[in-house]
């Protein structure tokens, strides 16, 4: 804290900067985050292949998943297994926008956060008003996501079984139908720019403090005042506004939803939980690198292995998942930040 | 509906019930005893009917005489992995427990889909269509021998909770870890031998159920789920409770499917598992664990 | 207008009554004491005022306005702090951040909310750790720290239960120490406690509970006078001092 202070009144501008930029781990790892974003804005300049520049497309929205994962699982605790259940809201609501009511995407995919948070909202309320803690809370948002499966194959105003697809159409930007892929990377960024500074309001306010103290001991946070089914639902609705909006536009980039792909908890292993998990859960950073770490070795490990044996995905995923758990719980970004102890702030006790 | 249906179908859920028993009795045994639910449970189940595969492929087995097989190879799978991980976890932050059984639960699938392949397999047994009819309800062969053995399996572990000093030991640990240990119990090793015992019963489920069922490495997820249900239903930890919640689920599943059709009768049971969820979690045989 | 007033608490569980008809009042800047033998039902006195347990009859009372079966979380922002018998630090994050919880009682300002909470660490000791994680820390500095979260949430009145439980001499005169500065800036604290040397240095009044009922209540003095009149009439036994 002292350190703050001279910093500001130092005439230095060069400390100035350096401060504002890494002064804390917190805003070291918002300038980190920053930077790779950056670096994948600048990737076309780099990269022509379309498949490459599909991986970073894909990293880059995983990324923002991870967000709102991250923002419910991470930073509030809550054991919301089923998360994708929004992500698949949220592109069922923007395709259904357009191919029926012909509401363009750039509307439909805030509206499908808009449906997702509800339906956060929804289940919030439900499993507060019910007490439904811990394993019964996580349970029951996998017999949700069965439920809702059965229903969307049934259900044929979504497509039913077949699920839907994007209306075959020329390229056009109101309906977000690009013919090369920087158009989707550079709508990608902004929502992965969108959730970073979400993410981190959120983290260095009241609020975020109050999350974590409910992840971290609900009965003393509310012996402090923390109105605790307040804030979990608020959590909820954020992370299912930003999974619902990923969802949205991961509809239009791959052109097709379907109720077994989506609604389906291997999927929701690979894309929303591994990253953040190898990221570091509950970090600020940990989404983001866990994503870039996450889709580039997922690619890697299926083309190499070309059409021989699938599962090593998976292999790897299990491993990734177990090796945090048992060895790594801080992820990626915990290495970053024992890295940044070391170089900066080489003081023991300071964060 | 007429009443020859309406027996058939009681029959062929009971029937079905009775490998959801297994397996649900395998989870809330492990539950009981270690608090924790085993997200990787339903794929012990896969490889269990996987060893039934192999067996009859590579050595001729008549799939039943590879249940010695799937009970040692996958008990000691399963206790090995209790040792190595599980029990690290089990004093962690609840999300910690489910990422790490999540992810030994995709590893697992993993490596069956690289050394099985993702190819449904299936194997085929001279008896498999044969059909017994008894009181003009029609059983299947191999169906009704897999329900015999569930009973018979069941009442066997039942008896062995209830009248072994392992079996009272391991009852001890799951009423008070504290006061087990007091009274010299081994509880580490009690948790070792449970989530063997849990895996391995699970896996003779999947035995049971391999003459002319389709296998993939993914079929286990299913199982897991309806095992969730089936043991929130029959009260989390309650032996009894899981046999009785199998069956009923099981029968539940025949009716759904006979009126609502095979691919959505999943929605039975889980319509009732989020009404048990919301208006009666500590289940059936309501005793709440705290 | 008494700042806290507890009207005839009945706390049942099951078929044991584990507080009946409990009566306290209690004023601005005043320490009372409760103390009895295990199971006499203090936590359970405590968990009933602070809105943990649901009364099963009686009232309670914060200036005057009724706070029974409120939420914690309410009765916290009305003024009422307590902390826990065993600590509940959230280990996972600093010894400041711990506070800061406690500081947004209050606001939503981030600045003004760590100002308040680095003045509280100060006042309890505790600014040389305001970075360190909670999780690690000695038990005498995590009991310092509840009370110090505690107390950021500005509150009228305190309940602390067991402060000293497993502390050496030396440190719990420093948390005695603590409770008396807390006291001095007007804090009405309610204390249940084991250790009579603490009581007996701290309370302005003792109120002594046993199986859930209150068997007196007065000066330090007169209670101890009290309690060997008890004691040698209930037997060694049933020692209220534990």
């Amino acid at each position: 804290m002292t350190t703050q202070v001279s910093a500001k009144t130092s005439p230095n501008s060069l400390r100035n900067l350096l401060h504002i930029l890494i002064g804390d781990w917190d805003r070291t790892q918002l300038s980190i985050s920053f930077l790779l974003v950056a670096l994948m804005a600048i990737s076309p300049l780099f990269i022509s292949s379309p498949y490459y520049m599909g991986i970073i497309i894909l990293a880059c929205l995983y990324a923002v998943i991870g967000i709102s994962w991250n923002i419910v699982a991470g930073f509030t605790g809550q054991l919301l297994i089923a998360h994708i259940i929004f992500l698949a809201f949220g592109g069922y609501t923007t395709i259904v926008l357009l191919n029926t009511f012909r509401i363009m995407p750039w509307v439909g995919i805030p509206l499908g956060g808009v449906v997702a948070a509800l339906a956060g909202w929804v289940i919030a309320l439900i499993t507060l008003r019910y007490g439904l803690k811990m394993d019964y809370f996580a349970l029951f948002t996998i017999a949700l996501l069965v439920a809702l499966r059965t229903l969307f194959l049934k259900w044929d105003f979504v497509g039913g079984a077949v699920g839907m697809y994007l209306r075959l159409a020329e390229p056009s930007v109101p309906k977000m139908i690009f013919a090369t892929k920087p158009p989707y990377l550079y709508i990608a960024i902004s929502l992965l720019v969108f959730g970073i500074l979400v993410q981190y309001q959120v983290y260095r306010s009241k609020m975020g403090k109050y999350l974590i103290a409910i992840r971290e001991d609900e009965a003393a946070a509310a012996a402090l005042g923390v109105n605790t089914s307040k804030y979990k639902t608020i959590a909820v609705m954020i992370g299912a506004a930003l999974a619902g909006m990923s969802g949205g536009f991961y509809v239009m980039y791959v052109t097709f939803i379907d109720p077994t792909g989506v609604f389906n908890l291997g999927v929701n292993v690979e894309i929303i939980m591994a990253g953040p998990i190898i990221g570091g859960l509950g970090s600020l950073l940990g989404p983001i690198l866990g994503a870039l770490v996450n889709k580039p070795i997922a690619e890697l490990v299926r083309g190499s292995l070309a059409e021989s044996r699938s599962g090593i995905s998976l292999i790897v995923y299990g491993l990734f998942l177990i090796t945090s758990i048992m060895v790594m719980p801080k992820g990626l970004a915990g290495l970053c930040h024992s890295l940044y102890l070391r170089l900066y702030r080489p003081n023991k006790n300071i964060e | 509906m007429s009443p020859d249906i309406f027996f058939q179908t009681l029959v062929n859920g009971l029937f079905t019930g009775g490998i959801y028993a297994l397996v649900s009795i395998g989870l809330t045994l492990i539950y009981g005893v270690m608090v924790i639910v085993n997200f990787a449970h339903g794929e012990f189940l896969m490889l269990g009917i996987y060893t039934a595969f192999w067996s009859f492929t590579l050595l001729g087995l008549d799939p039943y005489l590879s249940i010695p097989f799937a009970v040692v190879l996958i008990g000691i799978l399963g206790a090995m992995i209790q040792r190595g991980l599980v029990q690290q976890v089990l004093d962690a932050h609840p999300l910690n427990q489910i990422i790490l059984l999540v992810g030994i639960s995709t590893l697992i699938v993993g490596l069956a889909q690289f050394f099985f392949s993702a190819e449904p397999k299936s194997i085929h047994v001279s008896y498999e269509t044969e059909v017994i009819t008894l009181l003009g309800l029609r059983m299947s062969i191999p169906r009704l021998i897999a329900f015999c053995s569930s009973l018979v399996i069941s009442f066997g572990l039942y008896l062995f909770l209830q009248h072994t000093r392992l079996g009272k030991a391991i009852r001890a640990v799951s009423q008070s870890r504290e006061a087990a240990k007091l009274m010299g119990i081994n509880v580490n090793y009690i948790y070792m031998l449970t989530f063997g015992i849990g895996t391995a019963i699970t896996a003779v489920a999947g035995v049971l159920l391999s003459p002319n069922h389709r296998m993939i490495p993914t079929m286990g997820q299913t199982y897991s789920v309806i095992a969730f249900v089936v043991v929130v239903l029959g009260t989390m930890g309650n032996f009894v409770g899981a046999f009785i919640g199998g069956l009923i689920i099981g029968v539940v599943e025949a009716y759904a499917g006979f009126f609502l059709g095979g691919d959505v009768k999943i929605i039975a049971s889980m319509l009732i598992f989020i009404l048990i969820l919301l208006f009666k979690p500590s289940g059936l045989f309501g005793r709440k664990r705290t | 207008m008494a700042l806290l007033e507890v009207q005839n608490i009945t706390k049942r569980f099951g078929g044991l009554v584990a507080v009946h008809e409990f009566n306290l009042t209690m004023d601005q800047g005043q320490i009372v004491a409760l103390i009895g033998p295990n199971g006499a039902g203090k936590t359970t006195a405590f968990n009933v005022i602070a809105g943990y347990y649901k009364a099963d009859g009686g009232k309670v009372l914060l200036n005057s306005r009724e706070i029974t079966n409120l939420r914690p979380d309410q009765i916290c922002g009305l003024g009422l702090a307590r902390t826990f018998q065993v600590v509940r630090p959230f280990a996972g994050i600093s010894v400041l951040d711990n506070v800061m919880v406690g500081a947004y009682a209050h606001t939503s300002d981030v600045k003004i909310a760590r100002a308040k909470a680095e003045e509280v660490l100060e006042l309890l000791g505790l600014q040389r750790m305001t970075n360190q994680l909670a999780k690690g820390l000695p038990i005498a500095i995590r009991k310092r720290l509840e009370i110090a979260r505690a107390v950021a949430t500005d509150p009228q009145i305190m309940l602390l239960d067991e402060a000293m439980a497993g502390l050496r001499p030396m440190e719990a005169d420093e948390v005695i120490g603590m409770v008396r500065k807390l006291s001095d800036k007007g804090i009405a604290i309610l204390l249940v406690e084991h250790v009579m040397k603490v009581v007996m240095s701290l309370a302005d009044r003792i109120i002594v509970l046993h199986h859930g009922e209150m068997i007196a209540e007065g000066e330090p003095a007169d209670v101890v006078k009290n309690l060997q009149v008890i004691e040698a009439y209930l037997g060694e036994a049933n020692n209220v001092t534990s």
